[in-house]
């Protein structure tokens, strides 16, 4: 992982509520990943903040960027990946300009992580009480007998009964819901400022993700705890998010409160995900759907990376790098198209999708 | 659920009834798990004594969570696993007397993953040509030609004929897998998941093509899935199964409305529309995970029902029947026997 820190030019961190300094404050983030086929630009100028205690979703399909944004702010990228960007404030410290001591000083200290499958993200070989007071250990100058306390003490608040006798099981005796609410536990541990959680529900059934995601909310409520998840599932960000980034192609193509996002959205590239996703009453009537596929993110790209799948793109499509247009602190989006002319299409399509969910 | 009561004369009016296209009766497949030296042998009930059947031209769905045995009653539909008991009859004859390659002609698969599912060393006209060649149908030109119609049908580019699956995205190799399928022109699809390891724009480009082409070739789907959102998109007729048993079926709008069975209710709630005005759903069952090898006594939900009832852990649910559809639960069995006995649709 190679760091190349572009100086700060901007200090006004939009995007929060204008009240207080963001938990998190990413800036013109961009990672770019060497391959046998030349340079895949994963993530190209990514900008967002999250405030201390809120829920920050970022959306997109499989390849947008949205993990490697994730561990980019962990520094948890392989070697190959070269990250730059203007800055990565956590709690006032550059994340960037961290030593690797440092950095392993706040993971699973104040910054926490929940992958997607918990089936591999347990080490099979420890108990679960092993890898639950390990973090405590080591980040706590505390006992043995503290860490267990602290342990049990949180799978209770994960919803495990007899929490005492599950840490003295191992991985693979536990269901996928239960290793999930393990993984949580153990991210909780030591009170984390910011929790990021990657699809933590993907691998799960639908009954237990509802209950994983009330969880999730309960626990954020009384820790205070901000969450950045990561998902691609609309119906997640809606249930969930206080803020929304749409990633597409390496970068945030629309930003904003989840109710403007699903309300009013204004990117192309917004409108078709809502209008593809079958709601309540759906049936008969064609899905909308996006045609073609996601751009090849190998090599330079010009323009906007939506064009080719864009119904209303032109020639000013293809040149130049698209800016983010703001329309009001923290909401924007990255296209051309006037946002009257937007919303006023957007009305005829996805808002139908809006309304018919409501129905339900 | 072995209490279920047979119509009388339902073998008949199966027969007389034409459009009954596949009757699964009974049908049951237990595996067994393990023993060793050490440990003995266990048996592990994946589809319990499971009564559907689909209309020709009508999508069934069987929706449920994992390792609730709808992939299982899938394979047995295909062909692919014998049953362990009960029987299945395509068009009024039982399948056990139909020999397998009939069979594969007239019903065919899509599965879930198209990163596995598609053989890597043979191009998309090799992939899609060989149940011409199994089946012995056409030769030479006249299959590239059927090659290349059904192709075009699907959506693939002629482009992609000489194309390795690794060359396409998900959505490319899911429609060669399509093709695959209706190349020998079969009456029914089994679809397993299809969609599930596809991104949702290019899910909904599946999803229309499947409801286009059933449309235009008058195909019968069973539709297995867990997500209920893409199920009530496409469903005619609806079975929810939990523990390898079907607890409640019956037409998609009766089932959705009236969501009589615990589970159903359940799984219905925790589906997750986009909608920021609603909040999470608060779940009203346990968090006990069933345990398919040691089933819970009685009704397999009621550890986890928040409608359970003492009689609920003793006896197995009888199935009620009425004209929106099959219920498993001791919520619609204690009206006397009246409720229990089946009403003709």
């Amino acid at each position: 992982m190679t760091i190349t820190q572009v100086r700060d030019t901007s200090v006004q961190p939009n995007g929060g509520s204008g009240h207080g300094a963001p938990l998190l404050d990413v800036r013109g983030l961009t990672v770019d990943i060497a391959v046998p086929a030349g340079t895949l630009h994963a993530v190209s100028d990514v900008s967002f903040a999250v405030n201390p205690g809120e829920t920050f979703c970022i959306v997109g399909e499989s390849g947008c960027g949205k993990t490697i944004t994730s561990l980019a702010v962990m520094r948890l990228l392989p070697k190959t990946a070269r990250i730059a960007a203007q800055r990565i404030l956590f709690e006032g410290r550059d994340l960037l300009g961290l030593s690797d001591k440092e950095i392993l000083g706040l993971r699973g200290n104040r910054l926490g992580m929940i992958f997607q499958d918990p089936m591999t993200s347990l080490n099979p070989v420890f108990t679960i009480g092993n890898q639950l007071e390990e973090v405590y250990l080591r980040h706590r100058n505390s006992g043995r007998r503290e860490a267990r306390e602290r342990a049990e003490f949180l799978l209770e608040k994960v919803g495990i009964q007899s929490p005492a006798m599950r840490l003295g099981q191992y991985p693979h005796q536990l269901s996928g819901g239960l290793r999930q609410r393990m993984m949580i536990a153990m991210t909780l541990m030591c009170e984390p400022a910011l929790l990021i959680a990657d699809e933590p529900t993907t691998a799960l059934d639908v009954t237990v993700q509802a209950q994983i995601l009330q969880l999730l909310k309960n626990l954020q409520r009384e820790f205070r705890t901000a969450l950045i998840l990561i998902t691609h599932d609309l119906g997640i960000v809606a249930r969930m998010a206080d803020r929304v980034a749409i990633m597409y192609a390496g970068r945030v193509v629309e930003t904003g409160t989840s109710a403007e996002i699903f309300a009013a959205p204004q990117h192309p590239y917004t409108r078709g995900l809502l209008a593809c996703i079958p709601v309540p009453g759906s049936q008969g009537k064609r899905l909308g759907s996006i045609p073609g596929i996601v751009p090849s993110l190998i090599g330079e790209n010009e323009g906007c990376m939506f064009r080719n799948r864009c119904p209303y793109a032109g020639e000013s499509c293809r040149h130049g790098e698209i800016a983010l247009r703001e329309l009001s602190p923290g909401r924007g989006y990255r296209c051309i198209l006037e946002p009257g002319h937007a919303i006023s299409e957007a009305t005829r399509e996805p808002a139908t999708t809006a309304s018919q969910a409501t129905v339900q | 659920m072995n209490q279920i009561i047979e119509l009388p004369g339902r073998a008949e009016r199966a027969a007389t009834d034409a459009s009954v296209l596949l009757d699964c009766r009974n049908l049951s497949r237990t595996f067994i798990v393990g023993g060793s030296l050490f440990s003995k042998a266990k048996e592990l009930r994946a589809v319990d004594r499971v009564n559907v059947s689909v209309r020709r031209g009508e999508v069934l769905a069987i929706v449920g969570e994992s390792g609730s045995g709808k992939t299982t009653l899938g394979r047995m539909m295909l062909g692919i696993l014998p049953p362990t008991s009960g029987e299945m009859l395509l068009d009024g004859k039982p399948v056990s007397g139909i020999d397998r390659k009939t069979l594969a002609r007239r019903i065919q698969p899509i599965f879930q993953d198209p990163y596995s599912s598609l053989n890597p060393r043979k191009t998309v006209a090799q992939i899609i040509g060989l149940p011409l060649a199994v089946h012995g149908i056409e030769a030479g030109a006249a299959r590239d030609r059927r090659v290349e119609e059904i192709m075009e049908r699907v959506g693939l580019s002629r482009r992609l004929i000489h194309s390795y699956p690794n060359q396409l995205s998900g959505g490319q190799r899911q429609r060669v897998a399509i093709a695959r399928a209706l190349v020998v022109q079969p009456e029914i699809v089994v679809c397993d998941e299809p969609t599930s390891a596809l991104d949702v724009s290019v899910q909904a480009q599946i999803l229309n093509l499947l409801v286009d082409l059933r449309n235009e070739f008058n195909l019968t789907y069973i539709f297995i899935s867990h997500d209920l959102g893409v199920v009530e998109y496409i469903a005619d007729q609806l079975a929810v199964m939990y523990m390898g048993q079907v607890v409640e079926a019956g037409p998609r709008h009766e089932v959705l409305e009236q969501r009589r069975h615990p589970y159903t209710q359940a799984l219905l709630g925790s589906v997750l529309t986009p909608d920021p005005s609603l909040g999470l759903p608060d779940l009203q069952i346990g968090r006990g995970f069933p345990d398919i090898m040691h089933p819970p006594s009685g009704c397999h939900f009621h550890p986890r029902c928040p409608s359970a009832m003492p009689v609920c852990s003793a006896v197995e649910p009888p199935a009620f029947r009425d004209s929106a559809g099959l219920v498993h639960c001791h919520l619609f069995s204690g009206e006397g026997s009246s409720a229990t006995r089946p009403i003709a649709q």
